[in-house]
Order: structure tokens, then C-alpha cells, then sequence
């Protein structure tokens, strides 16, 4: 079970905690013009890396805050956690 | 009874409490402090079970969890348990067991005909055969195999104990309580870290319960037992015996079941069978030791060959022999000390040594004492069919290829030791990578992954000086890490035998002409040549040898066979062992039982269940529940001898004509707050939210970014910054989460909260035609006249005296209103609503007649909404804004989503007027098409309309726009239904809405 | 090839089994093949071995990291089914279901295809609609399914939970009686010695470490071992997907997670089929050893690691008390993960790619072991004609674009996110 900086809380055991996915996509701004493919590679690609990921968790049974933590996706060492404004 | 095989002066049992024991029907006895399996032993009972595959005898090889043969169905307390391990089973008072993996009985047992046919039955032989005729396997050869396998019985009855869940942190997890972990312990919790130390079994001390040795002026067992009474006392240190570290997952946390009750007859009262510990831990001290290895060869699986730690640990904890007539055979010097054991209590061993000339202190104590040793000897073969009867012996030359004349000696057991390996499970799970050790030949931890530290054997290291001293040394490193406290312990002078150098054979050759089975993996009867066949065919991977072999896949996992296996495989391959590398250690270290990890949530409680604050009163009036997640909802209110669709019509058509309540408790509600709501709405929505103004509601759509409706309902604005959001009852939890990742990560900028308030709201819909008489008679003094609050309104009242919120929407299609109070003032409004009601007949109405109001009316809910639907799949294009942007938005002129012919929802009745459509049927155009048919649409929701009293359904169906009219089959070949269907509008009743502004 | 059958085993046993051959060859690769499949789990062999029956494309060259069917194909938990409700899903396995049918013989590998039947259990009426509409559009696709009330699921698993104290009673469920579970690893190696015969390169121990593409079409590999010539690259590396996507600047609706699975200590048959909880996500069956193999959800976040954690599993396994209390005295013996490609709408995807002669087949979701088969077959297919079959003509990667999605569960792009 993962052990998971809060920024706010602190450490917490993972299950406190939803993932919210890769932390790199950006969605694309509101009433902007964009391509098809633009909006397609949003929705629905991702890098997937192995090794460092960027991506957000949930204190769903904490703070409610989403935030960002970057850890290796083989063997789940974390480096750092932020908050969702603040980046490596 | 005599107790043939017990000694009466020796082991650490009480003697004083005498048990009495089944075994395969028969009574024995043994004493407290025995394990099932050392009372046997004392009782002369050898053949315990039969193998896997030949079942062939098998007796005791260990003594604790590596063994891999004594596995026993027990009985205890009216429940029975399979697959115990005889060597763990601490005996109780009443026990009883049976052999399993054996019929008729453990004498006589008709699967052993595989033994005879061996041969033909090698590794894999599965794979080459069974495959003719072709229904064969599965009717005929598979169920045959399927029979012989397995071991114990399940008991389908419910399991009565109960298991509990413990969350812990310590400075240091120490696993193990032998001489290294007890001195890393004592190092640490004297330099004032929190300590956990765990053993497995049920005594503290490890091997040195079992060792001739002196720590400063004690014996090792005493030392073992002083620093344990030491650290019991200390208020930092937590003991724990019966208790197995079995996982080192991420970030060390590492999991501990604990075996609270399994040795005694029942539970105690109040007290769980097992606990499960999860551990964080900032330091782990992994002490686990190292389990023996056996040498191979013929017949090496006979009762009666056993380890020689076993057959001492036997000795000097139990007091009980393995043997009258033991032969010991042996590649190094630790065998020395079981044959001294044995000498020192009566019996004279016979000590066969692989090495020609060895040189060391134990040995020439054990040659002072006049026990016979053999040099450059080995064993042939075991002789003997359920127990050990004589062994075929010879001399061996120096490069281990020749064999002498082969000699007969009498003995009734062989105590095999082919050296030491480390437990290295633990660190190996850990992500330590581990090394391969040419001195002791066996992998040892390397670099340190996570944050522990291998020490004493389980690190490679066999002498007891050296121990002591680094694992005094990493308890008091680890310690002054953690509490900066620098407080060293002295570590105790020693005495052992010095022993010298391991022979590297562990493999006995095969004389010419000789056809003995040689085993490594005793459980699953893996033999030598099963090894060599499957590299023969390529199995080259140790992978591949393991799954073609099953080698190391039995329920000890491959603790005594698996470096065995790989020596071999190394041995042909011509490849040294770390080039091979070993199969990866997994969790559970040991078998751990379901039970234990599962906890407390079972049975009912194996999900939350969720209840309105009315609940009581809908089970008073015979509400009939459905599961709507993990929420309890009335489905309906049975009168007399209803059934659903009684009952279901009853209530809708009272709502129909007349005022029905439904409890609406379950909707998630959402309070929005700031200054930028009306924008987050505006941006989460798929329609305008700017203007909405103070006091009215308004029902909206949103989407996930992928175009797919994510959830519908309705948002008040209570205030000039304050809005009430609803939401589904499935969608509530994912509906909040949304927001505010939308709020905090993608537009931060917005000055809005949320918060979820579902749990703070009872809510009761007031339906029907006479729901304002209702209403006017429940706030008096609020004016809630189709002028004063018309459709889509909201009002704050008093509802005697409680503050009340009343919003002028409708589910039903009818007039309607929904009521709002705190939760604790659930129960007051429903009483006074039906108090009030009763006048005006009101009656309770559930999620059936709920639903069948919803369809007439063509609102689409869940199984529209089923999260592969679009707003125009739904008919709620109207609801989606071209002139703003929103979530989802851009995905909507995707080719599909705009295609002509794009699937819609439309409304459905049977030409007959009768026939209900089963929901989940298929329209199709020809109903005796050849197959696959090609399917139209679903039906995705069915109700028996109570306005024109026929069925209606909706459903989604393929260029839905354009088939209004037309006459299609509803298809459920799962219901053996074939019914022709009219597509007609989905809004089925009052098309133009005007009964909710009525 | 020397055949397998009970004669040779028989007489093969009279000289101890030493003249039996190697089942496959330890080649070194050739400098060109005509078609190189990356990935020597199931798909992979699977896809060599119909280039070579059925397209007669024999020069082919099958480049594993590690050990043939050490992916998923050697971690799974061995069902096979095709109750799909889309058509493209339904259609696809149903053709799958054949080549499993007729596996031992064409393989002359008993890979032990045993059709239990497989059951979902509903806990609900909600729920046995659900189902219906799945098993109805199975019947219309001519894939047999019935739907068993309380009473007939009783009669099939009266061991599972009928009391009163429980938490999610069953209402019924959806059968299918045809589909059932195989030897997973069999699989892989029955592929392989066929493969092999026939003349396809198995080369174990190799890794690819990048792509020679020029002017946009596909040149060849780089490998551990060397360089190899190829105008044709299959792509078969669920799990790793993504890796060896960024060495060609690709990226895909695809997402790696870890899905754990478990056995317990072997028990008499007690189960005989295949069953599914409808109230989460837990699914078991019993081995031919006895084993109760058991499996559930991913482990919840992006993962390369072959190891999970324990909450995942206590999870499950709440799940499988809930439905089959038996389980509780059971112990948990083994536990493995696999890491799979997840794709955006949970089904996969055989294309074609923008890169002339790269072929991709990946998005495999929990659903890979079943699919090996037509996977190959449609993979094989496509490489050898250089167009989709109409079985893999729904696996598009433009569907991503165009909006044809095949989302069985209907959970949109973060299937992963529960």
C-alpha cells in the first residue's frame, strides 16, 4: 500500500486516496479554437510512461484536494508531491 | 498407550497436561505443546498422505512451514479446515484429522496406481495426450484428473470465526525471533525505538531452542528466553508469537496474520480467530533465517526421510525420535549436531558424510563420542514402501562420478542435510535483487531496495559470533536513525563449535542399472528426470521449467526444492546459477487464510449499506426494499397479498389521479457557493446558467470531455451566490469529485466551493394532482399557489415550526413538489406529509411505480443514461447550447455522434396492447432472420402504462428520429419472446408537459 | 515434428523419454525476414503461427524480451468466453471460440480447452436487465446464453451464498454454458512448436531497442542481438505497448495498469464453473489442480510493476466471501500481477498504422488470454494482406477519432478509475 504525501494533510495511507489519471495533459482552454485531432489526443491519448509519471490523486477520504504527485510507475517511489498550481 | 518414539527426559512440552487426538479415527494422545505432527511421531504414526500426482506415501520431511507432505483435513469446533500443516498444528484437546489425497485409505489407496505407472506419466505427459477423440477431455479425462487432484475438502457451511484487521506503525519490524532477531530487537528497543518482533511459531528463540551453545554465561535457549521476558516488559516493544510476516509490499508496509485462537480447541470468547496486521514500518529488520535443504536421491521421498533440523528440532523441543535407527546423511557439519543429539539421548546414528576428510570441531566430538561416520559415503536409495525400512549405500570417489559396491544397512530413518538456505522471501519482495553466494551456494540479499536490512542467516551468515554481532550492530544503526539516541549494548561472548567447509554435491548419481525416482519437489512429485526432460524439449527458462515441471508450485512453494531445481538445471545447462536466476518471490510468503484477509466484512456487512432517515418507517409500513448501490430504497409498499406489478400500478396510478410521497432521500445533493457558481454551472452544464435568477431550478445535463452524458438534474439558486445542486443517486460520489478536480486543477481562477450535503437532506417528492392540497395544508403560511410558486420555483417555509425547502419540480410528470429538511427532521416531515395527506388519500410510492412515471412520460434516467449515450441519444439536444462552450462539448461533432441516422430514444408498444416487453430485448426488422440478426435498438426500460393501461417501454433504437411509426419485433430470445411493436413517441403521457405547470 | 499422442508417450516410455525433441529451437536471428513480430506472448506466437498456416509467410522472426508466453498469456486467470453485447466484441471472440474448439488438434497440444460454462451473477432485477440485453444481442449473434432465475443458479452452485445474512443476494444470472478456461501457458507453447515447425525464428532473450523507418515506411529493427531487415512489424507487446510506442513517437489511447490475481491451496472440486460477481468485480474458478483461481479490479493507478499491493486483494476477496463463503477457510497461496494495456474504451485495437508495414495490436484490457487465438488470426491477416479483416475492421485506431467506440461497460475513458 502506497504511503502518500498529502500536501495539505500529510502522510496517509494510499487508501484515502483516488487517482486521477496522467498530470501532464492539459485540457485545452474553453471557447478555443482547436483541430479534431487536437481535442481527440486529449480525450483519449496518454504517454504512459515507465519510470517518472506525473499525475494527480484525490484525497477523497481526506481534504477532497486533487494534487499532484510524481512517482515511477515500475516501482512506485514517489519523489514528490504538489500542489495542483505548483510544478516540478 | 505407550508412547513408543518419546523420550522422557528431554524437550520443552509440558508433560504435565496429557491431550487426547484423533488421527485417520484413531486415539492417541500427546501433550500440551506438541504439534499434531510431533505427537504422531511419538505415537509411531508415520504415513500421514499421499502425493499429488503418483500418491505416493508421504510422512513428515519438516518441521514447521517448509514442510511439504503432512497436510491434514481438520476438525475443530464443528467446522473443518483443509490443508493444515500437520508440523504447525499446535495439538488441542480434542483434535482430530484426517488424511487427505487418498481412497479409500491412507494404507490402501487406489490412486497410487500412478505410481506404478510412473513412467509413462512424466512431466507435462498432459500436453501429449487426452486430445482424441476430441469431446474427451472435458467429458471424460478431465473430470478423472480433476477427482485425483486436490487436496483437502471446503466446507460450504459459513465460516463462524471471525477475523480482524489491525493498523500499526513501528520505528522497526523485526521478522523473526532466532538469535538474530532477538539481539537487533534488544539492540533497538534499548535505544528507545518502537519495536515490533514477530515469530512465526509459537515459541520465541529460533534455532537457538534447538543449538549447543553459550551466550555470556547462559545456554542459548535461556539467553533466548531472558531477552524475550526483557522485551515483553519494555512499554516500546510489541511481541507477537504465532505470527507470520507473509508480505513486504510498497513504501514498507508489510502485512502480519497472527494466529490468535487456531491452537486452541474453540476461540475464546470475543477474540478473533486470526488478526491481520498491516505495518508501516520506517525500518524492517528481516531475521527470518534459513531452511535446510535436502539431498537427492533414490526414493528420497519415503517416510521416514526428514530433514536433519527437523529430526533435532523433533528431539529437543518435543522429545520425541524420529527414528530408533537413524542414518544421517549430510554434506556439511550441521548434521554433526543432530547425530550428537541423538547419541547424547540413547540411540546410536549412523553418520554418512559426502565430503572425504573433513575437519572440524563437531566432528571430532561426534568421532570422541564413538558414533560411526562414514566419509566419502553416500545414500543410494531409501528402501521401504510406507516407511523407511533400510537404505541402500555407497562409497563415492572424489570427483563424485563413481560409485562403489552398493551396501544394504538397516535403519528406520534418514536425516538428510544438504546445507543451508537463506529465507530470503522477504527482501526479495521487498525489490531486492539479491545475489547469488558461491561459499554457501544459495542467493543471499543484495542492495537493500526498500528500507530493510538482512541479517544472521537469512543474510548468509552461519556462525553465531558473527551474528550477534551485526545484528546487535544493525539494531543499534537503525535504532540511532530513527531516535538519535546513541546507546550501545555490549554484545555477549560465545561459545560454539567451529564447523568447517560444506561439500558442494547434493545430487546422488544413479548406479547403472538403478531406476530410483530421485525427488526435489516431494509435494507435486517432481523428480530429476522430469527436470531433464523438460530442458530436453527446450524448456529451457527457468520459467519454463518451472511451469512445464510444476516444480516449486506446491503449497510450500518450493522452500525445500527450489534451489535444487535450480542446481540441477544449472548442472545440465552447463550455466552457473545466477546466470539461470531464480523464479520471483511473490506474496504470501506462507499460505495465508482468506478469512483473515478478508476481516470483519462479511456476510451482510460485506458492503456499507446506506438508509434514509425514514427507513423505519417504510419497514413499518411494509415498504419492500431494493439495493440502489448501497442504498436501501422502498421499491414498494405491499398491501395484502400484492405482487410487484400490483403494487407498482397501484401506486402509479394513484400518483396518476390522486397524491403519492416518495422518499427521495437518496439524491445526491450538492451545495455550490461563491461568487463564480453560476459560471462553474454554466461551464459544467450543456445549458445556459447565467440568468437563472435567485428562487427558481433548473434541470440540466452534463458530460464527461468524451461527449458521453455523465448525469442530469435539477440545480436551485437559493441565493444570490448559493446554488443546490442534485444528482442521481449512482452518480453522486463521481458527480462531486468532478467538480471540484474542475475547480482545483482546470479552473482554479473560479471562486466557487462545493461540498456535498446528501447526508445533511431528507427529501420527500409529493406527487399527483392533489399534491398542492397537500402542500397548502403543510405550510399554511406559505403561498404555494401555481402563482406563487410555479413550476421550477423554489421557497423557503416552516414546516411547524422546521425549516423547510420546497422546490416546484417533477419527475412524475405530474404536479409535483419535493421537500426538503435537515436529516434529523426526516421522520417529522413524513409523518406530517402522510398526517396531512391522509385527508386527500395520499399514499407512499416506491422506485417501481417511480419508474413506471418516469417512462410514460419519456424521462430518460439510468438505463438511457448508461454512459454510452449522448444528449441527442436522449432527446435533450434542445438542452445543449450552441453559443457557450462547456465540458464534452467539442467531442460532439464527432462523425458518429453526428451522423443521420444516430440512434435515439423512442417510445414502444406491442401491437397487441399486452404483451410486456422484456427489458434488455432487441428490435429488430425481421424476426426469423438467419443469425447474427442484425439488432436495431434495445429496450432499455418497460412499465405497464397506467394511463392507457398497456405496455410502454423505451428504448434506444437506431435512426430513432425516422421510425416513429414504424412497426418493428422486440426480440429476447432469453425469454423465448418475439413480439411485434409499434415505435411511437417517448412521451407517451402528456406530451406537452402541461400537467407539471398545471 | 515428432507428433504428440498416447502411442508415442507410451513408447516413448520404454527409453525413459530421452528421444523426445525440443519442442522449440533457440535460433540466431537471420539479418532479414519477411515479417518480424515484436512480443512472444500469446498474440505474438499465435500470429506467426496463422502467418505461416493460413498466409504460408514462413521467413518470420518472433523477437521476446524474455521468455516466450512470459506476459500475460503466463498470467492469467485461463477464461475464455465471448458474452459480448457489442457485435464487434461478440463477433470477434464467437470466431475466437472456434479456433479454441479445435486448438488441441491443430496445435497436437492439449491445451486442456474445458467448456464449464461461465456465469455472471445479477444482484438485482436492474442488474438481470443488463444482462439480458447482453445475452439477448449474444443469441442474435448466434452465441448460445441463458438467463438463470435464483433457483436454476442454485441447482448449478448451490455453494455459493443463498442464506439470508448477505449483503447483495443473487438474483439470477447470465450463462454462457460454451465458454469455459484452457491451460494458459499450453497455449503459448503449442503455438510456439507449431510455429517453429513450420519454420518461424523464435528468438527469447532479445530485446528490441528501436526502428528503422525511413520516409515513413518500416525498414527493420534493432535488437540486442543485432540489426534485422523487415519490411513488416508486428507489434505485439501488450503491457509494453506504450514503451515501444515512444520509440516510434507514437502515442495511443492506451494506459498500463497491474491487475492482480490469486490461488488458493488446492481442495476437492467444489466448483465446477466459471462465475462472476455482479456486485464488484470478483471472478474464480477452480484449476484442474484444485486451485481456486481467482481474480478482481486493477490495482487503481498506472503501473510497469509485476507486483501489487495487498488492499487490492483484501478487496476481492470480499468480494469472493460474499459470494462464495467456502472461500473464507481457503488460504491464499500465490499471487501474481500482470500489466496491461488499458484502452480508452476497454477494447482493443488491430490496425494498421501512419507508418507503412508497422502493425499494432494492443488494448487488450483484462480481455487478452480469450482473444489469443483470433487475435493471431486477424493479426496474421492483416500483415499478410496489408488490410483489416472485417472481424478486426472495428479495432480501428480512428475510432478514437470518428467516435465508433466499443465501450462494453459503458465507463468511458477512465475505465480505470473507479
Amino acid at each position: 500500500m502506497l504511503h502518500i504525501k498529502c500536501p495539505y494533510c500529510g502522510m496517509r495511507s494510499q487508501n484515502e486516496f483516488a487517482y486521477g489519471g496522467d498530470a501532464s495533459v492539459k485540457r485545452p482552454e474553453l471557447n478555443k479554437e482547436i483541430s479534431d485531432s487536437e481535442w481527440d489526443n486529449f480525450v483519449y491519448l496518454r504517454k504512459s510512461l515507465r519510470g517518472k509519471h506525473l499525475e494527480f490523486w484525490h484525497h477523497i477520504s481526506g481534504c477532497r484536494q486533487w494534487f499532484k504527485v510524481q512517482r515511477d510507475t515500475a516501482t512506485h517511489e514517489i519523489f514528490k508531491t504538489l500542489k495542483p498550481n505548483e510544478d516540478i | 498407550m505407550q508412547q513408543n518414539f518419546r523420550l522422557n527426559n528431554i524437550g520443552l512440552i509440558n508433560r504435565d497436561k496429557k491431550i487426547s487426538f484423533k488421527f485417520n479415527g484413531k486415539s492417541y494422545f500427546g501433550y500440551e505443546g506438541d504439534t499434531l505432527a510431533s505427537a504422531l511421531i511419538a505415537n509411531g504414526v508415520h504415513l500421514v498422505g499421499r502425493s499429488f500426482k503418483y500418491h505416493r506415501p508421504r510422512g513428515f520431511f519438516g518441521a514447521g512451514i517448509d514442510e511439504s507432505y503432512a497436510i491434514v483435513q481438520l476438525y475443530r469446533n464443528n467446522e473443518t479446515d483443509p490443508n493444515v500443516r500437520a508440523t504447525e498444528q499446535e495439538l488441542f484437546e480434542g483434535l482430530e484429522a484426517k488424511s487427505v489425497n487418498c481412497w479409500p485409505s491412507i494404507n490402501f489407496d487406489i490412486g497410487a496406481i500412478n505410481n506404478f505407472l510412473n513412467k509413462f506419466i512424466p512431466a507435462g505427459f498432459y500436453y501429449k495426450t487426452f486430445m482424441w477423440p476430441k469431446s474427451f477431455w472435458y467429458k471424460i479425462y478431465e473430470p478423472f484428473i480433476r477427482k485425483a487432484a486436490g487436496f483437502g475438502v471446503a466446507s460450504i457451511k459459513h465460516d463462524k470465526e471471525r477475523y480482524e484487521h489491525k493498523y500499526e506503525y513501528c520505528d522497526l519490524l523485526i521478522t523473526g525471533s532466532g538469535p538474530s532477531g532477538l539481539a537487533s530487537a534488544y539492540a533497538a528497543a534499548k535505544n528507545g525505538a518502537r519495536v515490533i518482533l514477530a515469530e512465526d511459531k509459537p515459541r520465541f528463540g529460533g534455532s537457538l531452542l534447538t543449538s549447543e551453545v553459550t551466550i555470556g554465561n547462559q545456554s542459548g535457549i535461556e539467553w533466548a528466553n531472558s531477552i524475550i521476558t526483557k522485551l515483553k516488559q519494555m512499554p516500546n516493544v510489541t511481541v507477537k508469537n504465532r505470527a507470520q510476516v507473509f508480505g513486504y509490499y510498497d513504501h514498507n508496509m508489510l502485512v502480519m496474520s497472527e494466529r490468535i485462537n487456531d491452537h486452541l480447541p474453540k476461540s475464546k470468547k470475543y477474540s478473533p480467530k486470526q488478526r491481520l496486521w498491516y505495518i508501516r514500518a520506517k525500518e524492517v529488520v528481516i531475521s527470518s533465517g534459513s531452511i535446510e535443504r535436502p539431498l537427492v536421491f533414490g526414493n528420497n521421498d519415503t517416510p521416514g526421510v526428514v530433514l536433519s533440523s527437523a529430526a533435532k528440532e523433533y528431539l529437543k523441543v518435543y522429545g520425541v525420535l524420529v527414528g530408533r535407527n537413524p542414518l544421517i546423511f549430510t554434506n556439511n557439519d550441521s548434521a554433526y549436531e543432530t547425530a550428537i543429539e541423538f547419541k547424547k539421548n540413547g540411540i546410536w546414528p549412523i553418520v554418512l558424510d559426502t565430503r572425504s576428510n573433513p575437519d572440524s570441531e563437531i566432528i571430532d566430538e561426534a568421532k570422541r563420542m564413538g558414533i560411526n561416520i562414514k566419509f566419502s559415503y553416500v545414500v543410494i536409495a531409501a528402501k521401504g514402501y510406507k516407511k523407511v525400512k533400510s537404505a541402500e549405500i555407497a562409497k563415492i570417489s572424489e570427483d563424485k562420478k563413481e560409485l562403489g559396491q552398493i551396501e544394504n544397512i538397516k535403519c528406520d530413518c534418514i536425516c538428510v542435510s544438504g546445507f543451508w538456505t537463506p529465507t530470503i522471501h522477504l527482501a526479495s519482495q521487498s525489490g531486492n535483487k539479491t545475489k547469488f553466494n558461491k561459499e554457501i551456494d544459495a542467493f543471499i540479499p543484495s542492495q537493500s531496495k526498500q528500507e530493510e536490512t538482512t541479517v544472521g542467516s537469512a543474510n548468509g551468515v552461519f556462525t553465531l559470533e558473527e551474528t550477534l554481532k551485526t545484528s546487535f550492530a544493525v539494531g543499534h544503526e537503525l535504532s540511532k536513525k530513527i531516535t538519535n539516541n546513541d546507546n550501545r549494548l555490549p554484545v555477549p561472548q560465545v561459545v560454539e563449535k567451529k564447523s568447517t567447509h560444506h561439500d558442494k554435491f547434493w545430487c546422488v548419481p544413479l548406479p547403472k542399472g538403478k531406476k530410483y525416482k530421485r525427488f526435489l519437489d516431494f509435494q507435486n512429485d517432481v523428480a530429476v528426470t522430469d527436470i531433464e526432460l523438460a530442458l530436453r524439449e527446450g524448456y529451457r527458462s527457468i520459467e519454463h521449467v518451472k511451469r512445464y515441471t510444476t516444480l516449486g508450485m506446491a503449497t510450500d512453494q518450493g522452500k525445500t526444492s527450489n534451489l535444487n531445481g535450480l542446481q540441477l538445471v544449472s548442472s545440465i545447462e552447463n550455466k552457473i546459477v545466477p546466470e539461470i536466476g531464480h523464479t520471483t518471490f511473490r506474496p504470501p510468503y506462507t499460505p495465508v487464510t482468506i478469512g483473515a484477509i478478508v476481516g470483519r466484512e462479511v456476510g451482510k456487512h460485506s458492503k456499507p449499506t446506506r438508509k434514509s432517515p425514514m427507513h423505519l418507517w417504510h419497514e413499518k409500513n411494509n415498504a419492500v426494499f431494493v439495493d440502489a448501490g448501497v442504498w436501501l430504497r422502498p421499491r414498494y409498499y405491499k398491501q395484502g397479498n400484492e405482487t410487484l406489478f400490483e403494487a407498482s400500478k397501484r401506486e402509479a396510478a394513484h400518483v396518476r389521479k390522486n397524491v403519492g410521497v416518495c422518499d427521495v432521500t437518496t439524491l445526491g445533493k450538492i451545495d455550490i457557493k461563491g461568487p463564480d457558481a453560476a459560471e462553474l454551472l454554466n461551464r459544467v452544464y450543456t445549458n445556459a446558467w447565467m440568468k437563472l435568477p435567485v428562487g427558481k431550478a433548473r434541470y440540466g445535463v452534463m458530460l464527461r470531455e468524451d461527449g458521453i452524458v455523465m448525469d442530469d438534474g435539477t440545480t436551485t439558486r437559493i441565493s444570490e451566490n448559493h446554488y443546490h445542486m442534485t444528482t442521481t443517486t449512482a452518480q453522486a460520489a463521481n458527480v462531486l469529485s468532478h467538480l471540484e478536480y474542475y475547480l482545483q486543477v482546470v479552473w482554479p481562477e473560479l471562486k466557487v466551493n462545493v461540498v456535498s450535503t446528501t447526508e445533511q437532506w431528507a427529501g420527500a417528492a409529493i406527487a399527483g394532482p392533489k399534491s398542492r392540497n397537500v402542500l397548502q395544508k403543510l405550510f399554511p403560511d406559505t403561498n404555494v399557489s401555481n402563482e406563487g410558486l410555479p413550476f421550477m420555483g423554489y421557497v423557503e417555509a416552516s414546516l411547524f415550526g422546521i425549516y423547510a425547502r420546497i422546490f416546484r419540480i417533477s419527475f412524475s410528470g405530474e404536479l409535483a413538489y419535493e421537500v426538503n429538511v435537515e436529516s434529523d427532521n426526516g421522520n417529522f416531515m413524513w409523518e406530517k406529509i402522510m398526517e396531512i395527506g391522509k385527508e386527500f388519500e395520499i399514499q407512499p410510492y416506491g422506485t417501481e411505480a417511480l419508474s413506471t412515471l418516469r417512462i410514460e412520460m419519456g424521462h430518460v434516467a439510468g438505463s438511457e443514461l448508461d454512459g454510452r449515450t449522448i444528449p441527442y441519444d436522449n432527446s435533450l439536444e434542445g438542452l445543449v447550447s450552441k453559443k457557450k462552450d462547456f465540458i464534452g462539448k467539442r467531442s460532439l461533432n464527432r462523425d458518429a455522434f453526428v451522423a443521420k441516422d444516430r440512434q435515439k430514444v423512442v417510445g414502444v408498444v406491442p401491437l397487441d396492447k399486452k404483451t410486456n416487453i422484456p427489458e434488455g430485448s432487441h428490435l429488430v426488422q425481421d424476426a426469423n432472420a438467419k443469425l447474427p440478426n442484425p439488432k436495431l435498438g434495445h429496450i432499455s426500460a418497460s412499465c405497464w402504462s397506467v394511463e392507457f393501461n398497456n405496455p410502454f417501454s423505451l428504448a434506444i433504437l437506431h435512426d430513432g428520429k425516422n421510425m416513429i411509426g414504424k412497426k418493428l419485433f422486440a426480440l429476447s430470445p432469453l425469454k423465448n419472446k418475439s413480439i411485434p411493436v409499434e415505435i411511437v413517441s417517448s412521451h407517451y403521457v402528456d406530451p406537452k408537459g402541461e400537467r407539471v405547470r398545471s | 515434428m515428432q507428433k504428440y499422442s498416447v502411442f508415442n508417450l507410451i513408447k516413448n516410455a520404454f527409453t525413459a523419454h530421452k528421444n523426445w525433441e525440443v519442442a522449440w529451437k533457440d535460433p540466431t536471428p537471420k539479418s532479414q525476414y519477411d515479417v518480424v513480430i515484436i512480443g512472444g506472448g500469446g498474440h505474438g506466437l499465435a500470429t506467426a503461427f496463422y502467418l505461416a498456416k493460413e498466409h504460408k509467410i514462413t521467413n518470420v522472426a518472433i523477437i521476446e524480451k524474455g521468455w516466450i508466453g512470459g506476459g500475460n498469456v503466463g498470467r492469467n486467470t485461463t477464461i475464455i468466453r465471448s458474452n459480448y453485447m457489442h457485435d464487434e466484441n461478440a463477433l470477434f471472440s464467437e470466431f475466437g471460440m472456434n479456433l479454441w474448439r479445435d486448438m488441441s488438434q491443430e496445435l497436437n497440444f492439449n491445451v486442456m480447452f474445458s467448456p464449464r460454462g461461465i456465469i455472471n451473477l445479477a444482484h438485482s432485477d436492474a442488474q438481470m436487465n443488463v444482462y439480458s440485453r447482453r445475452g439477448n444481442s449474444m443469441r442474435l449473434n448466434g452465441i448460445d446464453a441463458i438467463l438463470l432465475g435464483r433457483e436454476e443458479v442454485k441447482k448449478i452452485i448451490p455453494m455459493a451464498d443463498f442464506s439470508e445474512n448477505v449483503r447483495f443476494p443473487i438474483f439470477g444470472g447470465l450463462m454462457q454454458p460454451s465458454a469455459g478456461t484452457a491451460r494458459h501457458d499450453a497455449v503459448a507453447w503449442g503455438y510456439a512448436r507449431q510455429a517453429d515447425s513450420m519454420g518461424v525464428d523464435i528468438i527469447q532473450n532479445c530485446e528490441v531497442t528501436g526502428f528503422d523507418v525511413v520516409g515513413g515506411k518500416i525498414k527493420g529493427i534493432r535488437t540486442s542481438k543485432g540489426n534485422i531487415k523487415t519490411n513488416k512489424v508486428g507489434l505485439c507487446v501488450a503491457g509494453s505497448t506504450s514503451i515501444l510506442a515512444e520509440k516510434l513517437n507514437m502515442t495511443l489511447p492506451i494506459e498500463t495498469h497491474l491487475l492482480q490475481a490469486c490461488v488458493s491451496e488446492p481442495i476437492k472440486p467444489i466448483l465446477p464453473n466459471v462465475v462472476t460477481f455482479g456486485a464488484g468485480h470478483f471472478y474464480c474458478s477452480q484449476s484442474d489442480k484444485g486451485e481456486m483461481v481467482m481474480g478482481g479490479d486493477l490495482d487503481g493507478y498506472n503501473s510497469y510493476a509485476q507486483r501489487g499491493n495487498l488492499p487490492t486483494l483484501q478487496h476481492v476477496l470480499t468480494e469472493g466471501i460474499a459470494m462464495f463463503p467456502f472461500l473464507s477457510k481457503l488460504k491464499m497461496l500465490r499471487t501474481w500481477g500482470g500489466i496491461m494495456d488499458m484502452s480508452m474504451d476497454g477494447s482493443p485495437i488491430i490496425d494498421k498504422t501512419h507508418i507503412e508495414g508497422l502493425y499494432l495490436n494492443c488494448g487488450w484490457c483484462y480481455g487478452g488470454f480469450k482473444a489469443t487465438p483470433a487475435s493471431g488470426w486477424t493479426f496474421a491477416h492483416t500483415i499478410a494482406k496489408d488490410r483489416v479483416h472485417e472481424l478486426n475492421s472495428g479495432y480501428s485506431l480512428n475510432r478514437f477519432h470518428t467516435g465508433h467506440l466499443i465501450d462494453e461497460k459503458g465507463l468511458g475513458t477512465k475505465t480505470w478509475i473507479s
